[in-house]
């Protein structure tokens, strides 16, 4: 269990991430988890004065949430890159690559999740 | 007059990494930039999750050469944070030393790249002539000259015999004689001074909203180091970051450069104090539950993320190495320079891009 952790859900995440730009904390990152039952654990991590501060929420993936990079733009970079390997999207990022932030025309979908590793041995075979 | 995009990179003279940056243009100057990357994402932290916890070791460190020490040492924590392993004092100095040289290294491969960006061909030659005694002494304690894999988890499985101590300290002796003497020109120098001095300002009130580390950060006015958090042995050791606060080009050189005299002293204080005693702990079992270290690489804050579930394989590895964390920092800088700046404003950041795409 991580230090600092507050568990959230999708409506409060714009007001929980305001309120730790309000305190004065530093966007440090996002952290993505896949689970068993294919839902996926978003980790937003934050420091002030070497101390972090972790949000926690759990969504289905293919699931929308708010994009945080309007209050913090040093998150645009790894909403695209969640985005793209892991499926989650985001609404109203200060720059959107499309899908070409990580990835080709190519590339698999979302190459992080479980089932797409399946779908590849399944080829192979 | 029009506007015009011009693609810079993947593939360019100053680029030792594929980056690409769409530079929007009115003449010579930058009115927008993005940066675009994905051309050597390898899927490691997908690959992390099909490894037996052991041999992560070996692959953190291939995730960068130029930090592969460090990588190694972030992730060697993490599992030791989730099993509750305490490493012996000797291996913690051990580790100090290492990182150390890593991050001499580092800073002097850049300052290298960054006088050849600007075209000081000697100035470059006499810096990556003084970081080859580095990668000496590297091969010469750990077997390689890059990727040094000295660090377990536990601890460390090599060790500094007095004849390696030795060793280690005449050549950082000889790197800190180089340095003084290229310092000068760092400093004083027209070429140096021209073409770095209020170049790529990031005012510190930026530097900070836009998440940046490292000596980015720290040239920009912001005391931020791990080092200072005492992991390993940096709690047993005399450790102030250095700061500048001008937010140039010029200040995050100097930045660098006053760091390499920093690490010779932190190496000289740790061999100094390095106790006798074992190097490594051991241990039994698997790993279970979930860890979240930060420490200081060279190019600024890694953060490693580990979820383990008991068995040999991880649920998850995830890392945001300094890189990522310095991208935004461009967003900001290369708007209104000119194009001849580019280069340096992209250098400045320190960029590895196979660390931030892994």
């Amino acid at each position: 269990m991580l230090s600092n952790l507050t568990e959230i859900s999708v409506d409060m995440i714009l007001n929980q991430v305001h309120r730790k730009k309000d305190e004065g904390y530093r966007f440090v990152s996002m952290t993505t988890v896949e689970n068993e039952d294919l839902t996926i654990d978003l980790y937003y991590h934050f420091d002030r004065d070497y101390e972090i501060s972790n949000l926690k929420l759990t969504v289905n993936k293919e699931f929308e949430l708010p994009s945080i990079s309007k209050i913090y733009l040093a998150a645009v970079f790894v909403e695209n890159e969640i985005q793209e390997l892991f499926g989650v999207k985001f609404d109203g990022k200060a720059i959107n690559y499309g899908g070409h932030f990580i990835l080709s025309d190519d590339d698999l979908e979302n190459p992080m999740c479980r089932n797409q590793i399946v779908i590849e041995q399944l080829e192979d075979k | 007059m029009g506007k015009t995009i011009i693609p810079f990179g993947p593939q360019h003279p100053v680029l030792p990494e594929p980056l690409q940056l769409k530079l929007v243009m009115r003449d010579e100057i930058v009115v927008e930039a993005i940066p675009a990357i994905g051309y050597v994402h390898r899927g490691l932290e997908k690959l992390a999750e099909q490894k037996d916890f052991m041999k992560n070791i070996y692959l953190v460190e291939r995730v960068c050469g130029i930090c592969s020490n460090m990588h190694a040492l972030t992730y060697c924590m993490a599992i030791e944070e989730i099993m509750s392993i305490e490493i012996p004092d000797r291996a913690r100095f051990l580790r100090v030393i290492w990182a150390e040289l890593h991050r001499i290294h580092s800073h002097l491969l850049w300052l290298g790249l960054l006088a050849d960006s600007f075209g000081f061909e000697s100035l470059f030659m006499q810096i990556w002539r003084s970081r080859e005694k580095i990668m000496d002494i590297m091969e010469a304690t750990a077997g390689h000259r890059i990727f040094i894999s000295t660090n377990t988890i536990g601890g460390t499985h090599k060790d500094l015999s007095p004849e390696q101590q030795t060793e280690v300290l005449k050549t950082v002796q000889l790197v800190y004689d180089d340095m003084k003497a290229v310092e000068k020109v760092i400093y004083n120098d027209y070429t140096v001074a021209h073409r770095l001095t209020d170049v790529g300002i990031l005012p510190t009130e930026i530097a900070y909203a836009l998440g940046t580390v490292g000596p980015m950060a720290r040239a920009s006015g912001i005391v931020f180091d791990h080092r200072t958090q005492g992991y390993a042995a940096y709690g047993d050791l005399e450790f102030e970051p250095v700061v500048e606060t001008a937010g140039d080009s010029h200040a995050r050189t100097k930045v660098r450069l006053r760091e390499v005299y920093q690490s010779i002293e932190l190496i000289r204080e740790a061999i100094g104090k390095l106790p006798e005693g074992d190097i490594f702990t051991p241990f039994k079992g698997n790993p279970n539950g979930e860890a979240l270290v930060r420490l200081e690489q060279p190019r600024g804050e890694v953060l490693y993320y580990v979820r383990a579930n008991g068995t040999k394989l991880l649920d998850r590895v995830r890392l945001r190495t300094p890189t990522f964390a310095n991208l935004p920092s461009l967003l900001h800088m290369l708007p209104g320079s000119s194009l001849a700046d580019v280069p340096v404003l992209i250098l400045t950041i320190d960029p590895c891009i196979s660390c931030t795409e892994r």
